[in-house]
């Protein structure tokens, strides 16, 4: 108990990234997008969704354990072998990279529409991703650290600003509670599985954590945490802005512009900027690592950790193509949306289904039995 | 890979100077001998390798032993011996004795250390204040423990100021230093090992650590660190620490320098290992975290609750102290909105007359408060009050009335400067002041983004920090078990376990079940 490896996440750091990395989605432009679908049953999404969502993260984390300490892409490939394997993780890593590419210029984009418009995107995307670059390239367990060292204050400061924005919000806007219908609802929350797409990728550092078992908690806590935070945030929102929500591109930012501390101080947002942006730093510092993660992976390449400057770069080109954020919110990230949940659920059943059909499981059980 | 071709690259155009060196095999291989039972071959030995008679303090007294009716001599260095022992306990005996007796014990009522008969160690005991007596026919040389090194005695601790607890420094006499730990801790599993770590000064440092708590491998890599040093001289303790640390050119320290015996012997007993050095008035503490540098020990002497007041008042100094100017730039050039409009007026109007934009004077004035800092410590002392009263009335009164400065700048700085006097560490301390003008530059060039960019970064390089592979954070991330003496403190009764990332041999400090 006393001895810890060199390089492994405890499970505070780890349930930390999560958090930061699933719920900051809370912070951009997710609600919004909801509301857009479902008006106001858009908090019933992220419930719902991870109810969906629950069953391929499950069926896909009991398959990962039979493995010992072996990342996604290595249970693929064995599942799956080389051939066929290679192909399902370079379809993983793709996605996952124009993932995180359309996200990172989704933050720049509110950036320079809130805190900074004169200056150019290119300006803020580069020292965002500089910086994230630099933090991927000191190794996932000190991501892991900075991210504890910030939570508390992450979460505490986005406690307060919610607190403060039910003063402007309305309790009555969350009627009808089922928005434009059940079905609609329910449609809606399989259509934004790709909420918890991050989930699936989190599995690439089982093998940093110090056991599986860790591995599972961090996972579930993270997981009942970012449902709360998520919807919650979505409710004030919805109260907040009532119809106006889908129109609102960035809800959080918006909010914050609203919030005042007593009549002295008219502007708090700068406060919640500074946390906000250090939570920001700390996702995509998580997502690049992984991406080089699996990249390490998919090409053998051992010392994957030089790979993180020159993917930073890549995403960031990618990340400038859109020209503008409403191509940005609406075109680009409508494809990571709509492909990223269902490909991911789907790989997640079918690697549960291959290790239940090549009998991966009554292996384990009799190796227990042993 | 990349690295090792450059470093091969810079090796072809700086190539090392091939110096003209004096070989000193002659000296070496007489080190290695051993004295002969020739009276007159050991003294011209023993001249020629001290030079004397240049060597004004290296002496020689010959004389006949009547006891034993032989002829000797006595060689010591006069500066670093007690003369007065010499003449009564050593030299009166062995001249005035007459009654017939084999045993140099049993002339001299002062005690034999030890008999040696190599040169080389020989020498090294002269060197540090022993006198050597060499009878002629005796193949043995007999050493003396006579030293008396001048220096201060024990007085009051100047750097690390608090209001309770012990009062007493280290000082530069090591055997001071060890008396100092030594009453403190009475057991016998306090062990005080000898090092040396230079060749040619023949510097030698001391480790002490509890036997029964300090984790083995922890005290082989210091050791190992200690003998991968290779220099002819390293004079004091602080030069060592930077042979020690990890990163040298870091902005961070991490090692604990203190000079307060009662800071030492605490880490001690909790599983740390000290280094103290002869000449030194301060020891080394490894490994050192954030945790450890932050602290103070008034944090523990004061009752919880002040204690911990203490803390938090540091807490918010160290932001204070790194973000005030930075966060000023930030907000005046960038966020305007974020001042309430009646306090933005008034800055507004403090800053109409003022030519220069904000970074400028702020970079101004911190640099003056660098200077006006380091001028009252190399100030001599009589003069000391006056710097204080020039730098606040010129700096301050002056060049707001110039026009050069607003006072709201003043203030800024005031409070900034003020707030890193709080952070006791010196190493600390400078890191902090460095740090701040990293911070403003990076506010000048994009307000609070940069800032945050800055901070992101910089935890990321310190989480990243490790003194003797202990993170710098630990135990708070990566968590390990520990008495939770991070931020806050408990009452010392829940303060139950030792820090874990030392892995000491015994982890809990206070039984809850044996009181």
């Amino acid at each position: 108990m006393m001895k810890q490896q060199p390089g492994k996440l405890g499970i505070r750091e780890y349930v930390s990234i999560t958090v930061l990395m699933v719920g900051s989605k809370a912070s951009e432009d997710t609600p919004s997008l909801l509301s857009i679908q479902v008006q106001n049953a858009a908090w019933m999404i992220p419930i719902l969704s991870a109810g969906l969502f629950f069953i391929p993260l499950f069926l896909l984390i009991k398959t990962i354990s039979l493995f010992h300490e072996k990342d996604l892409f290595s249970v693929i490939e064995k599942l799956f072998g080389k051939y066929i394997g290679f192909f399902v993780c370079l379809v993983i890593f793709a996605i996952s990279s124009f993932g995180i590419s359309v996200d990172s210029r989704t933050y720049t984009n509110i950036i320079r529409a809130y805190y900074f418009n004169t200056t150019p995107v290119l300006v803020l995307y580069g020292l965002f991703m500089a910086v994230c670059a630099y933090g991927a390239k000191r190794g996932i367990r000190n991501v892991g650290s900075v991210s504890y060292l910030l939570i508390f204050y992450t979460l505490l400061s986005l406690f307060i600003a919610l607190l403060l924005c039910t003063r402007e919000s309305n309790i009555q806007a969350i009627m009808p509670i089922w928005g434009p219908g059940k079905w609609e609802v329910l449609k809606g929350s399989l259509k934004n599985l790709s909420l918890y797409a991050d989930f699936f990728l989190l599995t690439m550092l089982v093998p940093y954590l110090r056991s599986s078992k860790e591995f599972r908690r961090g996972t579930w806590i993270a997981y009942i945490f970012t449902i709360i935070l998520t919807s919650a945030a979505t409710i004030v929102f919805v109260c907040m802005f009532d119809q106006s929500l889908g129109g609102i591109g960035y809800p959080f930012h918006s909010a914050i512009r609203y919030i005042s501390l007593g009549s002295y101080i008219p502007n708090l947002e700068i406060i919640f900027f500074v946390i906000w942006i250090m939570g920001a730093f700390i996702r995509f510092t998580a997502f690049l690592y992984i991406s080089a993660l699996m990249f390490g992976h998919l090409f053998k390449i051992k010392d994957f950790e030089y790979l993180i400057p020159p993917l930073a770069a890549v995403y960031l080109l990618i990340g400038a193509i859109p020209e503008t954020p409403i191509d940005v919110s609406l075109e680009w990230k409508s494809i990571v949306r709509m492909t990223a949940g269902p490909v991911f659920t789907a790989i997640s059943l079918i690697i549960w289904l291959a290790a239940l059909l090549k009998g991966e499981f009554k292996h384990a059980e009799n190796k227990n039995s042993m | 890979m990349k690295k090792n071709i450059l470093v091969s690259l810079i090796k072809i155009f700086n190539k090392e100077p091939q110096f003209n060196e004096q070989s000193n095999a002659k000296i070496i291989y007489l080190k290695e001998r051993d004295i002969t039972g020739h009276y007159d071959q050991n003294l011209a030995t023993f001249k020629s390798i001290f030079s004397i008679p240049k060597n004004t303090d290296v002496k020689i007294r010959e004389f006949t032993i009547r006891a034993l009716k032989r002829r000797a001599f006595i060689l010591y260095i006069g500066t670093m011996v007690d003369s007065e022992k010499v003449q009564q306990s050593i030299l009166r005996p062995l001249i005035e004795n007459e009654r017939p007796t084999g045993k140099i014990q049993d002339i001299i009522s002062f005690p034999v250390e030890k008999t040696t008969t190599n040169i080389g160690d020989i020498i090294n005991n002269i060197t540090s204040g022993i006198t050597a007596l060499f009878i002629d026919g005796d193949r043995q040389c007999y050493i003396f423990e006579t030293t008396q090194v001048q220096g201060r005695s024990i007085e009051k601790s100047d750097n690390e100021v608090i209001v309770r607890g012990a009062k007493e420094s280290f000082n530069e006499r090591l055997a001071d230093n060890i008396g100092l730990i030594r009453k403190k801790i009475k057991n016998e599993n306090l062990i005080v090992e000898g090092l040396v770590v230079t060749k040619r000064s023949r510097n030698d440092i001391l480790l002490v650590y509890e036997k029964d708590l300090v984790n083995d491998e922890l005290l082989q890599k210091i050791k190992d660190r200690i003998h991968m040093i290779d220099a002819d001289s390293v004079i004091d303790l602080s030069i060592l620490e930077q042979y020690l640390e990890e990163r040298p050119r870091s902005l961070f320290p991490t090692i604990l320098n203190t000079e307060r015996p009662d800071r030492a012997v605490s880490f001690i007993e909790e599983g740390h290992i000290i280094l103290l050095m002869s000449n030194s008035p301060n020891c080394l503490v490894l490994p050192a975290t954030f945790w450890a540098l932050f602290h103070s020990p008034e944090d523990h002497y004061l009752r919880t609750p002040y204690g911990n007041f203490i803390r938090i008042l540091r807490f918010i100094a160290l932001f204070i102290s790194v973000f005030a100017s930075s966060f000023y730039i930030a907000i005046t050039n960038y966020h305007v909105g974020m001042i309430p409009p009646d306090l933005l007026m008034a800055f507004a109007g403090t800053r109409e007359r003022v030519p220069f934009p904000s970074i400028i004077e702020i970079l101004m004035m911190e640099l003056a408060f660098e200077l006006i800092r380091e001028a009252g410590l190399r100030v001599p002392s009589p003069i000391g009050p006056t710097i204080g009263i020039v730098g606040a009335l010129i700096l301050g009164q002056a060049a707001v009335q110039a026009n050069v400065i607003s006072p709201i700048v003043i203030i800024v700085i005031a409070l900034s400067g003020l707030s890193s006097f709080i952070i006791s560490d010196v190493s600390m301390n400078f890191a902090i002041r460095i740090s701040r003008f990293l911070f403003i530059f990076a506010a000048g060039f994009m307000g609070i983004y940069g800032l945050a960019a800055l901070v992101v970064s910089g935890l990321f390089y310190l989480v990243s920090l490790k003194s003797f592979e202990v993170p710098y954070f630990a135990p708070m991330t990566p968590r390990f078990f520990s008495a939770k003496d991070l931020i806050i403190r408990h009452v010392p009764i829940k303060e139950r376990f030792r820090p874990g990332y030392l892995k000491p041999k015994d982890m809990v400090k206070q039984r809850g079940d044996s009181n």
